[in-house]
């Protein structure tokens, strides 16, 4: 051993301050618009998010991608002025505006230094109230997501993810398909497809308004009710909330499916299958045990597959928790010669999840870990009303982010034990982007076969 | 709001932005030490910078700052192999390294209350390193390094670029000539030797700038790390690295066409430019935002929104100090265009650029967006750990991390005129055109 001697003594940690997620409250306006305004103190900017319920998840199969191609198409151009109007509009004000859609819902949001909150949430408003959707401007957007479907065709990872996603999930399912359409449904999204589409959206008393920022001589209230207090509901629109998002799994989904990308260096590998919704009891037990498993840097899958093996630089697991169950996968990129060997090792990870219990340094450092990084995830104002739109969006209560960290100190091995029934090895998909030739004999010898083979093209 | 669309015309950016409060101290043994108390949040975010990098690196050896980079997380005297990971993630932290071509940086962001933890393991380190190296450590780093490289670059569309613009921009020799993640040869090629030897080189407490910014007192944290850090002794002998004369241009035009298991064509320009810390860089960033900083920037607008011949273009900076820097851009062809029509397009507006000032308005939307990103980031307190950090080691100015956005909104019209002409000229341009290979079959032998 060398160097100073008072290296050989590991300090211990000082006393814990205590955190709390930034207050927020709530308040209805007369036209049943709710708001929320959560104080972040001191920080310049601010952020808001207009949340209206209906996104991807529930919009018709045939016009897969209408609900995103609308939230794109919302800042092209408005009544008042055309799109590069309206663009620099905002970009004079330093705020960048935007509009995106999720499974569950169309997000109206903007950042904006905190002196021109004002003029900036009267752009936001214009875009959802008056949006013009020019028809040039459509059918460039519909252009550019075809050329985006070409390009993450041919990245690898992105490849790999649509394949997993698009075999684990029922044809029914709207999580088999891209979020922003596909090749075959985004040419059939034309104006009037997306009119409706945004008009089905415009009903205050369904929507939710959330301000974060520093909250300081600011009635958040009232500069909600004085932009947004004169919204009415669109005749015919509204009514009842979405039915949820079907999600069942495909039948025959435990299956080896292979990519061809003839010349790949390496390989690009998903494991999963369909997996859980947001809420169900055991959710903290279940992100203790995916930290566990492949969240931590040191989790059993780099431990065994990047410090043991060498086998890759990265290798994570996780479940992609929604509103209906979402996907569970393991993602990794490997080199090609050693892919077989490689998902056996993971395979076989997952299966011993059941029998090897967290050892009480593993708990402690999964739990730690989710524990104290908590904080760092809502410095900024942004994130403290992505935050609060996870909840509306969840229909989670308003003290879920304030019970987080007691409710993830209170995990057990036990309880990481019985969450591992939700992570099924054996009927797990096996998804591979790489050189075919290359790696099928090896998947066959190691029993991970039939394989099935897509051609490259 | 006004019927004639010039909403936020009168909004001039605010004045009044709030400021970094630090203090810096150097201990005896040569170590710089910032400390930046922010009480937001729970946190401190560490932030140790070493002077070197891969410009330091010597020929046949690309590529070992950044080997070496992952080393520091193999263990030292008190600190077992993959450990420092676990302790700091087990502690509710989170932490990691970077390398790049002018220096090394190791961060972690830890509960406030952990500040101690975080300063020993990054002292054990420097201290001890040399206790823990092994064959071993060696030949699986060089492997996880190596997939590194296949993940992030050799099986990525385009995934090369980097490292061809760079060799064209910069000449044979010169330091910015090679990226850092070096190549599978030198990478191959390193022995244990080779990495004692660049670390007791290069990692010392007098070639580093250690910075802390979260919930901190200042006394206390001034008086952890000089328990930490004090006693471990300076090298007194680190080289001091020379900036070669770089010519301010690259001397003559050039042009590579790569064939590539890609979508669809994408030509990549470069441009040498005045070193990072300059105005004229201040003022080439301003263009950059004028010309592809969002959708109302110029190249996005003609080329994209407009003509609708690009799928998408960009244009950033590489902000390097060591006689010169780059400026690089790129715009993707849509399948129906014309490679050689959208190439003139998009030099033609940077054309446009050196000969006419852009416009009040055009500045005006640049300065707001520039301030509203600067805002954004210094709210951050890693962010503001790493800017501190990197002021003080490429500068010897932590002061910068309050005066750079000043320098921005100063910088004027004829600014940009002055620093676009110097940049954008034929002789100073590489291009490299990415085209989709058309005999598939070829890629297995390629491979």
């Amino acid at each position: 051993m060398s160097g100073p001697a008072i290296l050989a003594h590991r300090p211990s940690a000082g006393p814990p301050r205590p955190y709390h997620f930034p207050g927020f409250r709530r308040a209805r306006l007369d036209n049943g618009l709710t708001v929320i305004a959560a104080d972040v103190p001191g920080r310049p900017l601010m952020a808001a998010a207009l949340l209206l319920p209906g996104g991807a998840g529930h919009e018709p199969a045939r016009l897969a991608g209408v609900s995103s191609l609308a939230a794109r198409a919302l800042s092209e151009g408005t009544r008042r002025r055309d799109a590069v109007a309206f663009i620099e509009a905002s970009e004079r004000l330093g705020a960048s505006v935007g509009a995106s859609c999720d499974w569950e819902m169309l997000s109206l949001s903007l950042t904006v230094p905190r002196g021109r909150l004002e003029p900036a949430l009267e752009l936001l408003d214009e875009m959802l109230r008056e949006p013009a959707f020019p028809a040039h401007e459509i059918e460039r957007l519909r252009e550019q997501r075809l050329n985006e479907l070409l390009q993450a065709a041919a990245q690898p990872g992105r490849r790999a993810e649509r394949t997993f996603l698009a075999h684990i999930y029922a044809p029914s399912s709207p999580y088999a398909r891209p979020m922003g359409g596909d090749e075959e449904t985004v040419p059939r999204l034309e104006r009037a497809e997306l009119v409706a589409r945004h008009e089905a959206h415009l009903e205050p008393a369904q929507a939710t308004l959330i301000l974060a920022g520093d909250m300081e001589g600011l009635d958040a209230v009232a500069v909600a009710q004085a932009r947004f207090g004169g919204w009415r509901p669109t005749p015919g629109v509204g009514g009842a909330a979405p039915t949820p998002v079907p999600a069942e799994p495909a039948a025959g989904a435990h299956a080896t499916v292979v990519v061809d990308r003839p010349g790949s260096p390496q390989s690009e590998v998903r494991i999963g299958h369909v997996g859980l919704r947001r809420r169900i009891p055991d959710y903290h037990a279940t992100i203790v045990l995916t930290t566990m498993l492949g969240g931590l840097f040191n989790s059993r899958l780099q431990r065994l597959l990047r410090e043991e093996k060498g086998y890759t630089y990265h290798i994570s697991a996780g479940f992609d928790f929604r509103r209906s169950p979402g996907p569970f996968g393991v993602r990794t990129a490997v080199q090609t010669e050693v892919t077989a060997p490689a998902v056996s090792e993971a395979l076989g990870v997952l299966r011993r999840l059941t029998t090897d219990a967290p050892t009480p340094a593993e708990l402690s450092e999964a739990r730690e870990f989710l524990i104290g990084v908590f904080p760092l995830r809502f410095e900024s104002p942004e994130q403290v009303a992505g935050a609060i739109a996870g909840l509306v969006t969840q229909e989670l209560p308003d003290d879920e982010l304030d019970r987080y960290r007691p409710a993830v100190a209170a995990v057990t091995a036990a309880d990481v034990v019985a969450a591992s029934s939700h992570i099924q090895p054996d009927a797990a998909a096996i998804v591979l982007v790489g050189d075919a030739e290359r790696i099928v004999p090896g998947l066959d010898a190691a029993g991970l076969g039939p394989v099935q083979v897509v051609p490259a093209a | 709001m006004s019927e004639d669309g010039t909403i936020g015309a009168m909004v001039a950016p605010d004045p009044t932005h709030p400021r970094i409060d630090f203090t810096e101290r150097r201990l005896a043994n040569g170590l710089r030490v910032i400390v930046a108390p922010d009480h937001l949040v729970p946190v401190v975010a560490l932030n140790l910078w070493y002077d070197v990098g891969s410009k330091h690196e010597a020929p046949g050896r690309t590529g070992f700052a950044h080997l070496f980079e992952h080393f520091m997380f193999q263990g030292s005297a008190h600190v077992a192999k993959a450990e420092h990971m676990s302790i700091v993630q087990g502690s509710g932290g989170v932490c990691n390294a970077t390398t790049w071509f002018d220096r090394t940086n190791y961060f972690e962001t830890l509960p406030s209350n952990q500040l101690e933890l975080g300063l020993w393991l990054e002292a054990d380190r420097l201290a001890t390193l040399m206790d823990a190296l092994s064959q071993e450590n060696l030949d699986n780093q060089r492997e996880v390094v190596k997939n590194e490289k296949r993940q992030s670059y050799d099986n990525q569309p385009y995934g090369s670029f980097y490292e061809k613009l760079m060799a064209a921009v910069f000449p044979p020799g010169h330091p910015y000539h090679h990226t850092p993640i070096g190549s599978m040869a030198d990478l191959d090629a390193a022995s244990l030797a080779d990495v004692t030897a660049f670390f007791r080189t290069y990692y010392a407490p007098d070639n580093a700038v250690l910075t802390i910014v979260g919930d901190v007192e200042e006394e206390a944290a001034f008086a952890a790390v000089e328990r930490w850090f004090g006693p471990i002794p300076a090298s007194g002998s680190v080289p001091r690295f020379a900036a070669p004369v770089t010519p301010p241009h690259i001397g003559a035009g050039s042009r590579e066409t790569v064939p590539d298991n890609v979508p669809l064509v994408r030509i990549h320009f470069g441009w040498r430019t005045v070193p990072f810390g300059t105005p004229a860089f201040d003022a080439l960033e301003v263009a950059t935002q004028i010309l592809a900083g969002g959708q109302g920037s110029r190249l996005y607008r003609h080329l994209v929104r407009e003509r609708q011949i690009a799928q998408d273009v960009t244009l950033f900076s590489m902000p390097l100090v060591a006689g010169g820097a780059m400026l690089a851009g790129w715009a993707t062809v849509r399948p129906e265009a014309d490679p050689a029509e959208v190439e003139a397009a998009f030099l033609a507006e940077l054309e446009q650029v050196t000969r006419e000032p852009v416009t009040a308005d055009e500045l005006l939307r640049a300065h707001a967006l520039i301030e509203s990103s600067e805002l954004s980031a210094l709210g951050r307190v890693e962010e503001v750990a790493d800017r501190l950090g990197m002021y003080a080691t490429l500068f010897d100015r932590p002061e910068l991390v309050n005066e750079q956005l000043g320098r921005y909104l100063a910088v004027g019209a004829d600014d940009v005129l002055a620093a676009s002409a110097a940049t954008f000229r034929d002789d100073n341009l590489a291009i490299i055109t990415f085209v989709p290979r058309e005999d598939d079959s070829a890629q297995a032998d390629a491979a």
